[in-house]
């Protein structure tokens, strides 16, 4: 839910998507192309300052959102750097820290990831998910990946109000009292789920043949302020970055 | 009860439909429903009203009987099922069944684009659909943001937009607030004024004594009765026989009448607000 405070509520909302999944393709291609992971970080920052600053996005929020992601980033980053076994006599726990040539090639990798994952965010907490299926759309993904991306995005919002339902239910009568019992819950939570998902489907079938559809689910596109301007200033700041990811090879 | 109508728009003759598990949708239902009316379907849950409504709209077949569109018995074909379901739009009971689109501008201009228009004219219908239930404000929002009206909302501009001669809701009122009762109903009653035919199923009698020209009463999926409304208020009693009450205004009017508080033969006030009014008269 977070993601879509931001992708709905930022400076840049009615920016065309296709200039920020330009800016994002090019902050990647950026993190690849550099050889320095002090360079790479150098270009997370810019990307997340272009977020922050340029979008608006609280940072409280992005803070909160990319967390998850990079303490992942952070436990792979110490599993590359240390290994780990068991050895010696008696038997014991040994910490083996790698060389120096692993450890630059270890920062440029996690370097990367974190640029990787700046991008991402600039994206996701810019542009809604919508425009973003209409994006794809008009890049010519398969019709059915995107109906299934547009169902899923959709259903998802549908099955949270369900659990969220069921379980205040459950709980209302000591479901989840005990251990045992909140095993009990979630199994008939489960089930539960499973029957609405089908009757659902059945239901948005039905919705989607009463608005005479019969074919792949085609929705209007968004109409955006200045899209040629955005995409020229897109491109130019895209190049910029990779440009900056060169030089400082 | 009704008289016999000329020219109705649809028509059931003995329509009888079972679902696979063996229960009763429909039980040799005939129905006549005239164009320009506003009917409303009143009927106890499972009575077989969205069973009802799926055949009007061609989603579900009878498995013996008829359905008639302007006369014509309904073609199961494609191309006039499309033809079909552009004009007779159907708004489902619940918002969260028929919203599949992750926003409302989005979900609106799905029934157009289904009909193959250009994007402009698609542009066109869909401000002009959100304008009417008053959700323009709201035509960027995800629908999973909107509240439970303004998601019933969204769903008859997306009806709407399809520009439908006849618009069949399924209980629309169902977990409304009053406010939003009212609502529905002026957007119901403007559109009506530009001549469509609107057929609703509900439970509240009350609304469907005020709201409706016509009451149809459906029991076991069959069409009991149908009643011109405003003759229900001379025939509480027959039309108590139901088992699904009677509107309160009218029976109040008639204890008004009978206790000689209100001339009987003048206009039957058909809600809350007229009964009062015509109470007031007198006071002054």
């Amino acid at each position: 839910m977070l993601i879509e405070q931001c992708a709905y509520n930022n400076h840049w909302r009615q920016v065309p998507p296709a200039a920020k999944a330009l800016f994002t393709a090019c902050g990647i291609v950026a993190a690849f192309v550099s050889r320095s992971p002090l360079t790479t970080c150098g270009l997370a920052g810019i990307m997340a300052a272009v977020t922050l600053a340029g979008a608006k996005v609280p940072p409280f929020r992005y803070l909160k959102v990319a967390l998850p992601a990079l303490l992942f980033l952070a436990v792979s980053a110490a599993t590359l750097a240390v290994s780990v076994s068991w050895g010696g006599l008696p038997l014991r726990l040994q910490f083996q820290v790698v060389g120096q040539a692993e450890i630059a090639h270890i920062a440029l990798t996690c370097s990367r990831s974190l640029c990787g994952i700046a991008a991402l965010l600039f994206l996701s907490l810019t542009t809604s998910m919508t425009d973003i299926i209409a994006l794809l759309r008009r890049l010519r993904f398969p019709e059915v990946m995107l109906d299934i991306m547009t169902l899923g995005y959709r259903t998802v919002f549908v099955f949270l109000e369900v659990i969220h339902d069921t379980r205040i239910a459950q709980m209302a009568r000591l479901g989840y009292a005990t251990p045992r019992l909140a095993m009990r819950s979630l199994g008939i939570l489960t089930a539960n789920l499973a029957i609405q998902v089908w009757q659902r489907s059945n239901a948005l079938h039905q919705a989607a043949l009463a608005r005479n559809n019969d074919g792949p689910l085609i929705f209007l596109e968004g109409e955006y302020h200045r899209p040629i301007r955005s995409l020229i200033t897109a491109t130019v700041s895209g190049c910029a970055l990779i440009a900056l990811a060169l030089v400082t090879i | 009860m009704k008289q016999q109508s000329v020219t109705p728009i649809l028509e059931l003759q003995g329509v009888s439909f079972r679902y696979p598990d063996g229960s009763v949708g429909l039980d040799s239902c005939s129905l006549s429903i005239e164009r320009g009316s506003r009917l409303v379907v009143l009927g106890a849950n499972g009575a077989g009203k969205t069973t009802l409504f799926l055949h009007l709209n061609g989603i579900l077949r009878p498995q013996s009987g008829t359905v008639l569109y302007s006369g014509a018995p309904l073609d199961y074909g494609r191309q006039r099922l499309h033809e079909l379901r552009s004009r007779i739009g159907l708004v489902f009971q619940n918002p969260d069944s028929q919203l599949f689109s992750a926003s409302v501008r989005e979900d609106v201009s799905f029934g157009p684009l289904n009909l193959g228009l250009e994007k402009q004219a698609v542009r066109e219908r869909v401000e002009e659909a959100l304008q009417a239930v008053g959700l323009t404000d709201y035509a960027d929002k995800p629908v999973h943001n909107l509240s439970f009206g303004q998601k019933k909302r969204a769903c008859i501009a997306g009806v709407l937009a399809m520009r439908p001669e006849v618009m069949v809701l399924d209980e629309p009122t169902a977990g409304l607030d009053v406010a939003m009762q009212l609502g529905l109903t002026q957007i119901l009653e403007r559109l009506h004024s530009e001549g469509m035919t609107i057929i609703i199923a509900t439970h509240d009698i009350d609304f469907a004594y005020q709201w409706g020209d016509s009451t149809a009463i459906l029991a076991k999926g069959n069409c009991a009765a149908t009643w011109e409304t405003p003759h229900i208020a001379n025939s509480l009693e027959q039309f108590a026989s139901h088992g699904l009450g009677v509107p309160r205004v009218a029976e109040l009017h008639n204890l008004l009448v009978d206790g000689k508080v209100l001339e009987r033969g003048k206009s039957l006030p058909r809600s809350h607000g007229e009964l009062l009014r015509a109470i007031a008269s007198l006071v002054e």
